[in-house]
C-alpha cells in the first residue's frame, strides 16, 4: 500500500508531516512520489495565505476524480480554520486535527482500510508505551459534538489539549533528512496579532516537555544530525504556559548547549519564530556561550512603525525591536539577522511604509521574507477593510526587496577572501557543483568531483558574491578524520 | 464518564453511535465552558455578561475569547470585573453587522459559552503599583480593562478619560472615585467635559512620568498616539489594545 503526503507551509508543519509520515508507514503504507499510485493521499494545510489553502481545493478536487478508479482514502490535518474545516469535511475522508494524529490507524480502521493495525496487531508509534491511564476523558469539559459525526459506533476518548498534543510529540519522526531535523518545542500562540490565525487553527501555547527535547537532541546528535532547528509558533514563549513549573527558552538552549559540549560534536542548533516581546539578552548571552549554538537569529519586525504595529497587536515598538537588534550586535556579533516583514497591512500609510523601508535601512538584515499583506479569515484583521491595493503593495514589496538585495550583497562581498566552515546541503543546479549553508545560513556554492558531501562540513573560501548567495573554493572536508581537499 | 451532546429532549445526552462513514474528529474537540449565571443590561446595545470564575485566575487587563458551543465564530472580549471576585464580567456591545455580540446578546442565565483563556499582556507591572501614576484612556467598551483595574488594585494612583458619544454610554460611571473618571462626551453636554479625549488632552496634558494606557478603537488610539509624541511623550510608556 502506497501512500503520498503534501505538506504546505511553514517548517512547523514540515515536522509535523514527518510524525505524520511515521504514523502511517508503521501502519504498513510505504511512500510514493507518485500521487497516482497512492492508496492514501493526505494533505498537512497551511492556513497563513488564502493561496496556500486554495492548493488544497485544487488537490482535492483532483483526488476526488480520480475517486471512480481505484480506492482512495483522503485526508486533512495541520492548520485549518474552522469555517474551512466544515467545508474540507465534505470533500476529504478524513479531518482532523494534528494532535489527534494518534487516532489515525483508528480512524483509518473503521473506515475499513485493511493494515497490520486493522487485523489486530499492535503498532508502536511512540518513544514510550502509552499509558492507559492517561487516555481517560478530562472530566473538566465538555465534549459538543455539533449533532454531526463521530468515528462510526464508538463515542471517542478525548484528552485534555495539553495530553493530546504531548502525544503527538512522542510520535517518532520519520525525518526527512539524515543530516538537518526539526525538533518542536512548542505549539500554538496567546499573542493574537491582529493578522495571524494560528490562535485559532493551532490553539494556545503549550510547551514540549523540556526532557522529550533534550532527549530528541541527543538522539540526533548521536545520530551524526549537522543541523537541527527547534520549531514553535513562539519558540521564546517555551516553558511561561507551565507557570514556573518548566525551565525557560533559555535554559532550553543552555541544556542543549551543554550537549554540544558533552559530545564534542560539531552541529548547529537554530529556532524559529521567537517573538520580540518575550525575546530577553539571557537567550543572546546563552547562544554565545556555546559553539553549537547557531549564530544566527531570526526574528520577526513585520512592520517598522510603532502605528502599525499597534494596530497588529504585536506588544511591542520599534524602540523594544531596536534594543534587541543591539543586543544581538553586543552578545553575537558575528550573527546573521534574518526578519519578517509584512507590507500592505490594513491602513498602512505611505508614511508608515517609509519607517519600515528606513528600519530596513538601520538593521541591515541579511534576509527578509516579504509578505504582502493578504486578510485571513478567522484573524481579526479579516474583519478590516483591506484597503490598500494589491499596485500598492506589490511596489512597496519590490521597494524592500530591491533595498534588502542591496544590503545582503554587500555582506556577501564581505565574505570574499574569508574561509567559512559550510554544511553541505546538497547538489547544486550548476554541474559539479554543491550547494551548502554557512552557520550564519549563507548560501555557499563550490565546485567539486566528490560524489557524497551532502549532510558534510567543509570549509570554502569565498571567491564571489551574488545578492542572496556566495561561490567560493572548496578548501577542506570534515568527515571521521579530516581531509584535505 | 460519558460523552456528551445536545438532543431535542435532553439539553445533553450520551453520544450514539452513527454509521457515517467520514467524520471530523475535530468536531468533537474539547471546548471549555461558562455557565451564564446573570445577564445585565447598561444601554440598548450594551451588556455584560457574567459567569462562574471556576477557580480561573486571571490578572486585570487580560482577555477571554467566547462563543456559542458549536460556532465556528469566536471573540476576544477583555474582562471586566476585578480579580477578587468569584465572577467573571465582561462588558460587550451588540453590534449591527456582529456574528457574535448579536447572538451573545440573546442568551440567558443558565446558558452554556465556550471560552478561553486568560490572555494578553496589557497589564500593569504589580511591582511598581503604587509608586506608579496611571493615565487610562478609553473609547466606549474599551474602558472594561480599566475597570478591572480599578477594582483590583484599590492603592492604585489613575485617572480614567472615558470617550463616548452620549453621557448614556458612560457604563457604571460611579463605580470609579469622582476625582478618577472623566466621562468626555463628544455629542452632548452631559459629560464632565464636552468633546473626545484628545480635546481634553490637548487642554490639560500629560506628566511625563505618567505611564498611559489605550484601549478602544484604532482611530482614537491613534489619535492619541500621534498627539503624546509629537508632545515630546515618551513611545515606552505608552501601551495600547485595540479593540477590534
Amino acid at each position: 500500500m502506497k501512500y503520498h503526503l503534501v505538506t504546505l507551509g511553514c517548517q512547523m508543519n514540515k515536522s509535523d508531516g514527518e510524525r505524520i509520515a511515521s504514523v502511517i508507514e508503521a501502519m504498513g503504507y510505504s511512500w510514493t512520489d507518485s500521487e497516482e499510485n497512492a492508496e492514501l493521499l493526505g494533505i498537512v494545510a497551511c492556513s497563513v495565505r488564502q493561496k496556500a489553502i486554495d492548493r488544497v481545493y485544487t488537490r482535492i478536487n483532483k483526488w476526488n476524480s480520480w475517486k471512480n478508479k481505484k480506492n482512495l482514502v483522503t485526508f486533512v490535518t495541520g492548520c485549518v480554520l474552522p469555517d474551512d474545516r466544515d467545508k474540507f469535511l465534505k470533500l476529504f475522508d478524513l479531518v482532523f486535527q494534528i494532535s489527534e494524529l494518534h487516532l489515525l490507524p483508528e480512524m483509518l480502521r473503521t473506515y475499513g482500510v485493511v493494515t497490520p493495525f486493522s487485523l489486530g496487531k499492535e503498532i508502536n508509534i511512540h518513544d514510550k508505551p502509552e499509558n492507559p491511564a492517561e487516555l481517560q476523558p478530562d472530566f473538566q469539559t465538555l465534549v459538543f459534538d455539533r449533532g454531526k459525526k463521530t468515528i462510526a459506533g464508538q463515542p471517542v476518548q478525548m484528552k485534555k489539549p495539553e495530553k493530546r498534543i504531548t502525544d503527538f510529540w512522542n510520535v517518532k519522526p520519520a525525518y526527512q533528512s539524515a543530516f538537518e531535523a526539526y525538533v518542536p518545542i512548542q505549539n500554538g500562540c496567546d499573542k493574537f496579532c491582529t493578522f495571524c490565525a494560528v490562535p485559532y487553527t493551532r490553539g494556545r501555547e503549550i510547551s514540549r516537555p523540556s526532557r522529550e527535547i533534550i532527549d530528541e537532541v541527543k538522539s540526533l546528535v548521536s545520530k551524526n544530525y549537522k543541523s537541527v532547528t527547534l520549531l514553535g509558533q513562539n519558540v521564546n514563549s517555551y516553558g511561561k504556559d507551565k507557570k514556573g513549573d518548566e525551565i525557560s527558552f533559555a535554559s532550553l538552549l543552555e541544556e542543549i548547549g551543554k550537549i554540544g559540549e558533552e559530545t564534542e560534536k560539531e552541529f548547529w542548533v537554530y529556532f524559529t519564530s521567537p517573538h520580540p516581546r518575550d525575546m530577553s539578552d539571557e537567550v543572546f548571552q546563552v547562544i554565545s556561550k556555546y559553539k553549537c549554538l547557531a549564530k544566527q537569529i531570526h526574528i520577526p519586525m513585520q512592520s517598522g512603525d510603532d502605528k502599525v504595529l499597534i494596530r497588529m497587536n504585536r506588544n511591542h515598538n520599534m524602540n523594544d525591536y531596536r534594543r534587541i537588534i543591539e543586543s544581538i550586535k553586543k552578545y553575537l556579533p558575528s550573527a546573521t539577522v534574518f526578519t519578517d516583514i509584512i507590507v500592505g497591512f490594513t491602513g498602512e500609510t505611505d508614511e508608515q511604509f517609509e519607517n519600515t523601508r528606513k528600519a530596513l535601512e538601520e538593521f541591515r538584515f541579511n534576509m527578509a521574507y516579504i509578505a504582502r499583506y493578504s486578510p485571513r479569515p478567522g484573524a481579526a484583521s479579516s474583519r478590516w477593510d483591506d484597503d490598500i491595493s494589491h499596485t500598492v503593495k506589490s511596489n512597496r514589496l519590490h521597494n524592500l526587496s530591491a533595498l534588502l538585495q542591496q544590503h545582503s550583497l554587500l555582506h556577501n562581498r564581505s565574505m570574499i577572501g574569508n574561509t567559512y566552515k559550510v554544511l553541505v546541503t546538497g547538489r547544486d543546479r550548476k554541474d559539479e557543483f554543491w550547494t551548502g549553508l554557512t552557520e550564519g545560513r549563507i548560501i555557499v556554492r563550490f565546485a567539486s568531483e566528490k560524489n557524497n558531501l551532502a549532510g558534510s562540513f567543509v570549509d570554502v573560501t569565498i571567491t564571489s558574491a551574488a545578492e542572496f548567495s556566495t561561490e567560493g573554493k572548496l578548501v577542506k572536508i570534515y568527515s571521521e578524520e579530516l581531509t584535505e581537499a | 464518564m460519558k460523552q456528551l451532546h445536545k438532543n431535542k429532549k435532553s439539553k445533553y445526552s450520551i453520544l450514539k453511535a452513527t454509521d457515517k462513514l467520514n467524520f471530523d474528529i475535530s468536531t468533537l474537540k474539547t471546548e471549555k465552558i461558562f455557565q451564564v449565571t446573570k445577564i445585565k443590561n447598561l444601554t440598548g446595545s450594551a451588556y455584560i455578561l457574567q459567569f462562574k470564575r471556576n477557580g480561573i485566575e486571571f490578572v486585570a487587563g487580560q482577555h477571554i475569547t467566547l462563543g456559542l458551543p458549536g460556532d465556528n465564530q469566536i471573540r476576544e472580549y477583555s474582562i471586566y470585573s476585578p480579580t477578587g471576585i468569584p465572577f467573571f464580567e465582561v462588558l460587550i456591545k451588540e453590534v449591527d453587522e456582529g456574528l457574535v455580540s448579536r447572538k451573545l446578546h440573546r442568551v440567558k442565565a443558565g446558558d452554556i459559552l465556550k471560552f478561553d483563556g486568560p490572555f494578553g499582556f496589557f497589564t500593569l507591572d504589580e511591582n511598581s503599583l503604587k509608586k506608579q501614576k496611571y493615565l487610562f484612556i478609553a473609547t466606549g467598551t474599551g474602558i472594561a480593562p480599566f475597570h478591572s483595574m480599578a477594582g483590583s488594585y484599590p492603592e492604585l494612583d489613575y485617572k480614567i478619560l472615558h470617550g463616548v458619544r452620549y453621557a448614556s454610554e458612560a457604563y457604571e460611571k460611579n463605580y470609579y472615585p469622582k476625582d478618577r473618571y472623566v466621562l468626555c462626551t463628544s455629542r452632548d453636554t452631559k459629560g464632565d467635559f464636552q468633546g473626545r479625549v484628545t480635546d481634553y488632552l490637548s487642554f490639560h496634558g500629560v506628566d511625563s512620568d505618567t505611564l498611559v494606557y489605550l484601549c478602544g478603537n484604532c482611530d482614537m488610539i491613534y489619535e492619541v498616539y500621534d498627539l503624546l509624541i509629537s508632545g515630546g511623550f515618551n513611545a515606552d510608556h505608552i501601551k495600547t489594545e485595540v479593540y477590534f
